[in-house]
C-alpha cells in the first residue's frame, strides 16, 4: 500500500512540472531557441518522471488486482482521456523538431492535466470543471516553480508562478466543499490542509528565492490530490489486495529495484546541476 | 461487429504496433552495446561515430514506443477487468516485476546514458548501454512468463472463484515459456541485424564515402543475423512438440488468419538464414559491396522479420481461443462492462494515434538513417540534445 501510494505521488509530484512546462513553455519562450533552451530544462528528467505512472500501475495490478480492473472499467473514458493525452505529449516532446509540433506538446500537457482532473472528480463525486481547472493550474505552478529553480532568467517566470498561488489556493478551498460523500472525510481534509501549507511555504521560499525549497513544496502540492482523494473514498482496502505470496514477491522486487531507480534518477539530478 | 470483437481488435492492433517498436529497440539496443564496447576498447573513433549514429535511431524508436506501452499497461484494466480480477494475483505478478525492472529501472538508466554523453566518465557510461540492454531482455523475459501464463495455467490453485499464487517458481520453469522467451529474443536480435544490414546496404548503393563506418556497420549486422536466424528457426520448431503436448487443438484454434502468420513467418525464417549464411563469404573483400544487387535485396529485406514476428505472435495468440488464460478463463468472460460505444471510442482513438506514431517513428528513422552519419547542427529532439 505503501509502495503504490510512493509511486502514484512520485509520478505526480515529478511528472506534474512536465506538464506545467509543456503548457507554459510556447509562452514563455519568445524565440525559437528561447523555447527549446526552456524544454530542455525538463528533457534529462522526462523518460525518469512519466515511468513512475508506469511503475505505479504495474504494482497496481500485481498487488491490487480487483482494485485495478474496476477502477480502470468504471471510469473508462477518463482513462482514455488521460493516455491519449500521455501518448501525444510524451511523442511530441521527444519528435518536436520544428514549431509545429508545439500544437502537440501544448494540447497533449492540457489533456493530460484535464483528464486527470475528470478523472479525480469522478471518483470524488466533484465537479469535474473545478478539478480540471485545479490540475491545469497546480500543474501550471509546479512547471513555473522547477523553471523558477533552473532557468537562469527567471523574472518573467516568477511573476507567472506568483499569478498562480491564488487560484490553485482557491481550487484546493473549493474541493472540499464541493464534494460528494465519502467513507473517510478526515483524510480528504488532512491532504487539503498539507497542500495549503505546502502552498503557504512556497509561497514564503520564492520570496526567500530559495527555488529548490519552492520546488519540494509545490511537488507536495502537486502529489497530495491523488493520494488524498483514493485515500478519502478508502478504495484501498485489503479486500482488494493479492494474497501474501504475490505481496511478498512483489515486495522483494520493489525492495531492490526502488532504491536504484533514487540513485540513478538523483544521479541524473546530480549531473544536469553540474552541467548548468 | 460486437463489443467483444472490437475490445479483442484494439488489442490485436495496439500489441501489434507495440511489438514493432519492442522488436526494433531489443535488436538495435544489443547492437549499439557492442558498438561502444568496441569504442571504449579501441582507439579507432569510427566505433564511437558508430555508437552515436546508431544509438539515435533506438532512442527515437524507444522514446516513441514507451507511449504504446504505457497504453498496453492500461489496456488489461480498461477493456479485459476480468483478467485482473480472476488471475491478477498470479498474472498481474510477474507483469508488475516487469514494470518495475524494466520500465522503470531500464528508463532511468537510458535517461542517465543519454544525458550522461561526453559527460560521465566512459567507462560507467559504456555500463549504463550494458544495463539498457539488460533491463530490456528482463522485459522480454518477464512479458514472456506472464504470456506463458495465459498459455499454460501454472503454479496456482483456485480458491473463492479468484486464482490465488501459489509457486512462483513454477511461473519460470513453465514449459510454455523457456523456449519461446529464447525464440523471441534471437527474432529481436534478427530484427536488429537485418535493419543494421539494410541500412548500411542503402548507403552503399548510394555510394557513401562513409565506408569504412557502413562496411563495419554492415558486417556487424549480417554476422548478428547469421548467427541469430539459426536458433530463431531451431528453437521454434522445438516448441512444436511442447505445443503439441500442451494445446494440441492450436493450429485449429488459430484458424486462417494465425495459420498464414505461421506460414510466413517459417518462410521468411528460412529465407533470412539462408541469405544471411550466403552473405557471410561475399563480406571477404567486400565482394558483396562491388555484387551490388545484393545490396538491394538488403533494402527490400528490413520488413521481413517484422512481418514474420507478427505472425508468429498471432498464431500464438490466436490459437489460444476461446481462452484468454488457458482452459480456466474465456476471453468473452474476461471483458469489462463497457458499452459498444465506448469499445469503438477507445479502439479508434488509440488505433489512431498508434497508427500516427508508427509512421512518425518510421518516417524519422528513415529520415536520420538517410542522412547518415553526420555531425548535427541542430539536435534531433530536445531529448537527445547530446546525440
Amino acid at each position: 500500500m505503501a509502495l503504490l501510494g510512493l509511486l502514484t505521488a512520485g509520478y505526480f509530484a515529478l511528472a506534474g512540472f512536465d506538464y506545467g512546462v509543456g503548457l507554459l513553455y510556447r509562452f514563455l519562450g519568445r524565440d525559437e531557441a528561447e523555447r527549446a533552451r526552456v524544454l530542455r530544462a525538463m528533457t534529462p528528467f522526462f523518460l525518469g518522471n512519466e515511468v513512475w505512472l508506469v511503475a505505479a500501475v504495474g504494482v497496481l495490478f500485481g498487488a491490487f488486482p480487483r482494485l485495478e480492473g474496476e477502477l480502470l472499467s468504471e471510469h473508462r473514458i477518463a482513462f482514455v482521456i488521460v493516455l491519449v493525452g500521455l501518448v501525444l505529449f510524451t511523442a511530441a516532446v521527444q519528435l518536436r523538431i520544428g514549431p509545429f509540433w508545439d500544437v502537440f506538446v501544448v494540447g497533449g500537457a492540457l489533456v493530460v492535466a484535464v483528464g486527470w482532473g475528470v478523472l479525480l472528480a469522478d471518483v470524488l463525486g466533484g465537479p469535474p470543471v473545478l478539478w480540471a481547472f485545479g490540475l491545469v493550474s497546480l500543474f501550471l505552478l509546479h512547471g513555473a516553480v522547477f523553471l523558477a529553480w533552473r532557468l537562469d532568467d527567471r523574472a518573467r517566470v516568477l511573476v507567472v508562478a506568483r499569478v498562480l498561488f491564488a487560484p490553485v489556493g482557491l481550487f484546493v478551498v473549493a474541493a472540499v466543499f464541493l464534494r460528494g460523500p465519502v467513507a473517510l472525510p478526515a483524510v480528504g481534509l488532512a491532504g487539503a490542509v498539507v497542500a495549503l501549507a505546502g502552498l503557504a511555504g512556497a509561497w514564503f521560499a520564492l520570496r526567500a528565492r530559495a527555488f529548490r525549497v519552492a520546488f519540494l513544496c509545490t511537488a507536495v502540492v502537486c502529489a497530495v490530490p491523488a493520494l488524498a482523494v483514493f485515500g478519502a473514498r478508502g478504495v484501498v482496502t485489503p479486500g482488494v489486495m493479492s494474497h501474501t505470496p504475490t505481496l511478498q514477491a512483489l515486495g522483494w522486487v520493489a525492495a531492490v529495484v526502488l532504491p536504484l531507480v533514487l540513485v540513478f534518477q538523483w544521479a541524473t539530478w546530480r549531473l544536469s546541476r553540474a552541467a548548468r | 461487429m460486437d463489443t467483444l470483437g472490437l475490445a479483442r481488435l484494439q488489442f490485436a492492433v495496439t500489441t501489434s504496433f507495440h511489438f514493432l517498436f519492442v522488436l526494433l529497440t531489443l535488436g538495435l539496443v544489443t547492437l549499439v552495446a557492442v558498438m561502444q564496447t568496441r569504442a571504449t576498447l579501441s582507439a579507432n573513433p569510427v566505433h564511437a561515430r558508430m555508437t552515436r549514429f546508431w544509438g539515435r535511431l533506438y532512442v527515437v524508436n524507444y522514446a516513441l514506443g514507451i507511449a504504446t506501452g504505457i497504453v498496453m499497461e492500461f489496456q488489461f484494466g480498461l477493456n479485459w477487468s476480468g483478467l485482473s480480477h480472476y488471475a491478477g494475483d498470479v498474472f498481474g505478478a510477474p507483469l508488475a516485476v516487469e514494470t518495475l525492472v524494466a520500465f522503470f529501472l531500464e528508463s532511468t538508466f537510458l535517461g542517465l546514458w543519454i544525458f550522461g554523453w561526453d559527460r560521465l566518465n566512459r567507462w560507467a557510461h559504456l555500463a549504463l548501454i550494458w544495463l539498457v540492454t539488460l533491463t530490456a531482455y528482463a522485459s522480454a523475459l518477464w512479458i514472456m512468463t506472464a504470456n506463458a501464463f495465459l498459455q499454460h495455467p501454472v503454479g496456482h490453485e483456485e480458491r473463492d472463484g479468484v486464482l490465488r499464487l501459489v509457486d512462483f517458481s513454477a511461473l519460470l520453469s513453465n514449459p510454455l515459456f523457456g523456449m519461446a522467451v529464447v525464440h523471441v529474443v534471437f527474432a529481436a536480435l534478427t530484427v536488429g541485424g537485418v535493419f543494421v544490414t539494410g541500412v548500411s546496404a542503402f548507403h552503399f548503393i548510394r555510394r557513401t564515402t562513409e565506408v569504412e563506418f557502413f562496411r563495419r556497420s554492415l558486417r556487424l549486422g549480417v554476422v548478428v543475423t547469421a548467427l541469430a536466424t539459426p536458433l530463431v528457426v531451431g528453437v521454434g520448431f522445438a516448441q512444436f512438440p511442447i505445443i503439441g503436448e500442451f494445446q494440441p487443438d492450436k493450429s485449429e484454434a488459430a484458424g486462417a488468419a494465425g495459420g498464414a502468420g505461421l506460414g510466413f513467418m517459417i518462410l521468411i525464417g528460412f529465407l533470412l538464414l539462408l541469405a544471411s549464411w550466403i552473405t557471410v563469404p561475399l563480406l571477404f573483400r567486400d565482394w558483396i559491396v562491388k555484387l551490388r544487387f545484393p545490396l538491394y535485396l538488403m533494402v527490400i529485406g528490413i520488413p521481413l522479420p517484422f512481418i514474420a514476428a507478427i505472425g508468429g505472435w498471432l498464431f500464438r495468440e490466436l490459437g489460444r481461443q476461446p481462452w484468454l488464460v488457458y482452459g480456466l478463463l474465456r476471453t468473452e468472460d474476461a471483458m469489462s462492462h463497457a458499452t459498444r460505444d465506448g469499445m469503438l471510442f477507445s479502439f479508434i482513438a488509440f488505433t489512431a494515434v498508434f497508427a500516427v506514431l508508427a509512421v512518425a517513428d518510421w518516417v524519422l528513422i528513415a529520415r536520420l538513417a538517410k542522412r547518415g552519419p553526420v555531425e548535427a547542427s541542430v539536435p534531433v529532439s530536445p531529448l537527445v540534445p547530446a546525440l
